[in-house]
C-alpha cells in the first residue's frame, strides 16, 4: 500500500524543518587527527571551518580533499540503505513485542496475536528524507538562503561560536561550489534510483490532471 | 531477462514482500505434490489439531518472533501459506527424526500429526527433488566442439576485494592481469565485485591516500574506479572476454540490493570486451550453464542439524544441496546482517552499528530462483569462508575465495578447464526423446584448481 489518503499533504509541500526532524546527522571523520564531528553545511561550527579552499578540521587544521569527504558521504548513504534493507519490522501496538525481521505471509499481520498491524521500522519515506537531507547539505541555494536544518538546538550547551554572516556564507558557497557539487552528485546517484522519489513526483502529476 | 532487474530500489512494500514469501511455499508445494504423486487431500493444515496424519509444506521459522539468534531443534516452527493454513505458524516436534539439517527460510515438506493442537510432531521429512540438469542437441554440441578447436574451455574466476583494507595497493591486480595475458590465457575471466567495497575501513575514516601518479586526483569513489582501477583492467587482452558480476557492497553500483542490476559499462568507461551482468546471473559459455550469485549463502546459512551422519558431512556440501533443493541461490530468510558492537550498558543492553547485509529486495526474490527450473552445470557463489570446489548432485559448486585475504596477504582465484563436448568418449549421457539430447556431465569433464594469486 502507498498510504495515499486525502488528508496527507503533498510531500513536496512539506517544509524541510518538518521533513528532516528525525534524520540522522552526517558525521565526518578527520583522516589526519581521527576526531569526528557532524557536518551541517556552510555554518559556524566549533569542529570545522569552511574556508575559501575547502573544509578544514579545527583540531588539526587538516584541509579535506574532495574525495576525503565524498567517500565518507557515500559510505554513510550506503549504510543507511543497507539498514533499510535489513527489513526490521515494528508493531503499531506499543504493548507488543520487540522489533523483528520476521515477515508473515500476510505482511501487515503481527505475528503476536491481536494487534492492529506492523510496518517497516525504517520506512522508505524515512530513507528518502534522509537522502534529501544529505542533498540539502550540499545544495548551494539552500546554503546561501540559510535554509539548512540547524545541527543543534539553540539552548545546547555545546552551541556554536559566532554566527557566520549571510554575506560571508554567500561568498564561501561560491568559492566552494565545485566541492558542494561533487558531493551533491554522490547523493543524486542514489536519489535517481530511489523509488520513493517517483511517487513524490507522480503525486504532483496526479494532482494536476 | 536483464530488463527485469532495472526496477527502482528503496521502495519495498510489506504486502509485495508477503506475496513473494507466500508464493515460495505454494511453488514448492506443487513440486512436492507432483514428485511424490500426492493428491490435494493428502495435505492438511498443520496448525489444526487432528487425529490423522497429514502432509504439510511450509517455511522453517523461529517459534518466537524475537529469538533470531541461538536457535535449535526445539525452537522451530512451520509457517503455512495463506491457502494451506491461513499463514499460521505451528511449533515443530522433531523427536522422532534422526537425521536432519534445517535453516530459517527453508521450505520443507513433512508428514506428521498435530495431536494436541499445540505442536506438530514430524514423522517424516520428504526430501525435495533436485531440479533437472540442462541438455543440448547433437547439433548444438558439435558447434561448441568445433569452436574450441580441440582445446579445453578455460575460465578464470576472481572475487573482490582487489586491494587490502589498509592501503590502495593494486600491484596484486596488476601482476594478475599480466599473468592472465601472457601465461594463463583463458577464454573467459569472471570477476565478482566488490571492486570498491564501501565497508572498507579506509573509506569510513576518509583515509584514501593521494595517488601520486595522477595529475588530477579523483573526487569520488566512482572516479577512483575509473582513474585508478580501469587503467589496470584495460590491460587485459581484447580477445579475453571479461564478465563482471556486481556486489551490493560495491560503491560503483547505485543499485544496493539483491537481486541487483548490472554495473553500467559505459559510465564506468570499461572497454568492449567487458560484459556487465546482473546479480544473480545465469549464462552459457558454449554448452555449459553457469549460475553466478554474489551474496554469501555459505556464510549466512546457519544450519541446525541433528544426527551423526548429517553433522559428519562437509558443511559446504550440505549448504550446496540446500541451494539446489530450494532452487534459489540465496534461500536464507531473513537475510544475513553484519553489525558492530558499539557499547554494552550496565544492564547488559547492547548497542550495535549496522555495517552491511544480504540487502534482500524481497518483492523481487523471484529473480533469484533458478532460471527455467533447471540447475546450472556450475554454480559460483563467492564466500568469506574457506575457498573450495566440490561436486554435489552432479553440479560443480565453487567458492574462489577472496582475491586479497583479510590480512592483506595474497588470496586465491579459481581456474576451470572443461574439455570440449566429445560424443565419442562416452562422457555425455543420451536422453531419449523425439529429438535426442545430451546431458552435459560437466562434472566429469571439468578440472577446477584454486590457485594463489
Ligand atoms: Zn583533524
Ligand atoms: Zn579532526
Ligand atoms: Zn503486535
Amino acid at each position: 500500500g502507498n498510504g495515499i489518503n486525502g488528508l496527507e499533504p503533498l510531500e513536496s509541500t512539506i517544509s524541510d524543518t518538518e521533513r528532516f526532524k528525525d534524520v540522522a546527522n552526517f558525521r565526518l571523520s578527520c583522516p589526519n587527527c581521527s576526531c569526528s564531528f557532524d557536518f551541517g553545511g556552510i555554518i559556524a561550527s566549533s569542529d570545522y571551518t569552511v574556508c575559501p579552499n575547502g573544509l578544514q578540521c579545527r583540531k588539526c587544521d587538516h584541509l579535506f580533499t574532495p574525495l576525503q569527504i565524498s567517500c565518507q558521504l557515500e559510505r554513510c548513504i550506503r549504510s543507511h540503505i543497507s539498514l533499510y534493507y535489513a527489513g526490521w519490522i515494528q508493531c503499531d501496538d506499543p504493548t507488543c513485542g520487540d522489533a523483528t525481521r520476521q515477515v508473515s505471509v500476510f505482511g501487515k499481520l503481527c505475528l503476536n496475536n491481536g494487534c492492529t498491524g506492523v510496518r517497516y521500522k525504517y520506512s522508505d519515506k524515512m530513507l528518502y528524507n534522509q537522502l534529501l537531507y544529505f542533498d540539502s547539505l550540499f545544495d548551494c541555494e539552500k546554503n546561501k538562503k540559510l535554509e539548512l536544518k540547524p545541527l543543534r538546538h539553540i539552548d545546547d550547551a555545546h552551541s556554536s561560536p559566532e554566527k557566520l554572516s549571510e554575506a560571508s556564507i554567500k561568498v564561501l558557497t561560491e568559492q566552494n561550489r565545485r566541492l558542494l557539487e561533487i558531493n551533491r552528485s554522490v547523493v543524486q546517484k542514489y536519489l535517481s534510483d530511489c523509488g520513493r522519489r517517483y511517487v513524490d513526483m507522480g503525486r504532483i502529476f496526479d494532482f494536476m490532471q | 531477462d536483464p530488463e527485469r532487474y532495472k526496477f527502482r530500489t528503496m521502495r519495498q512494500s510489506l504486502s509485495d514482500a508477503a506475496d513473494v514469501l507466500d508464493l515460495q511455499i505454494e511453488t514448492i508445494a506443487k513440486i512436492v505434490q507432483t514428485h511424490y504423486d500426492l493428491s490435494p487431500s493428502d495435505f492438511g493444515d498443520p496448525s489444526v489439531q487432528a487425529q490423522s496424519e497429514i502432509h504439510a509444506v511450509g517455511r522453517i521459522v523461529p517459534d518466537s518472533t524475537t529469538t533470531e539468534e541461538f536457535l535449535n531443534m526445539d525452537s522451530l516452527a512451520l509457517e503455512t501459506s495463506r491457502m494451506a493454513g491461513v499463514g499460521r505458524r505451528t511449533r515443530l516436534d522433531f523427536t522422532d527424526i534422526d537425521e536432519i539439517s534445517l535453516f530459517c527460510g527453508q521450505i520443507v515438506a513433512i508428514r506428521g500429526k498435530n495431536a494436541d493442537g499445540d505442536s506438530f510432531k514430524v514423522n517424516e521429512v520428504l526430501p525435495l527433488p533436485y531440479p533437472n540438469s540442462p541438455v543440448s542437441t547433437l547439433d548444438e554440441l558439435q558447434k561448441c566442439s568445433a569452436a574450441l578447436e580441440g582445446k579445453p574451455l578455460k575460465t578464470l574466476v576472481t572475487n573482490g576485494p582487489y586491494f587490502p583494507c589498509n592501503s590502495f595497493d593494486l600491484h596484486f591486480l596488476e601482476q594478475f592481469t599480466e599473468r592472465v595475458n601472457s601465461e594463463i590465457k583463458p577464454h573467459v575471466l569472471i570477476m565478482f565485485g566488490p571492486f570498491i567495497d564501501v565497508t572498507n575501513p579506509m573509506i569510513a575514516k576518509g583515509a584514501i591516500p593521494h595517488f601520486p601518479h595522477l595529475k588530477h586526483q579523483p573526487n569520488t569513489l566512482d572516479e577512483v574506479f575509473t582513474k585508478v582501477m580501469v587503467p589496470i583492467l584495460k590491460k587485459i587482452r581484447q580477445d579475453i572476454q571479461v564478465i563482471l558480476i556486481p556486489s551490493t557492497r560495491d560503491a560503483i553500483s547505485k543499485h544496493a540490493s539483491y537481486p541487483q542490476d548490472s554495473y553500467n559499462r559505459k559510465y564506468l568507461q570499461l572497454p568492449k570486451n567487458f560484459k556487465c551482468f546482473v546479480n544473480p546471473a545465469t549464462f552459457q559459455l558454449n554448452e555449459v550453464f553457469f549460475g553466478c550469485s554474489n551474496v554469501d549463502t555459505y556464510k549466512d546459512m546457519k544450519e541446525m542439524t541433528k544426527g551423526g551422519n548429517t553433522s559428519m558431512r562437509n558443511r559446504f556440501d550440505r549448504v550446496s544441496e540446500h541451494i539446489l533443493q530450494q532452487r534459489r541461490f540465496y534461500p536464507v530468510f531473513p537475510g544475513g546482517i553484519k553489525k558492530k558492537l558499539l557499547s554494552t550498558s550496565n544492564d547488559g543492553k547492547k548497542v550495535y552499528e549496522h555495517i552491511s547485509g544480504a540487502d534482500l529486495e524481497v518483492p523481487y526474490l523471484g529473480l533469484t530462483e533458478f532460471v527455467g527450473n533447471f540447475t546450472p552445470d556450475i554454480i559460483i557463489i563467492p564466500s568469506e569462508m574457506h575457498h573450495f570446489a566440490r561436486v554435489g548432485q552432479n553440479v560443480i559448486m565453487i567458492n574462489p575465495g577472496r582475491f586479497i585475504g583479510h590480512s592483506g596477504k595474497p588470496g586465491t582465484y579459481a581456474e576451470i578447464s572443461i574439455t570440449g563436448p566429445d560424443l565419442e568418449n562416452g562422457n555425455l549421457t543420451k536422453v531419449e526423446g523425439p529429438e535426442p539430447t545430451f546431458l552435459h556431465n560437466v562434472w566429469k569433464r571439468a578440472r577446477v584448481d584454486i590457485v594463489t594469486i
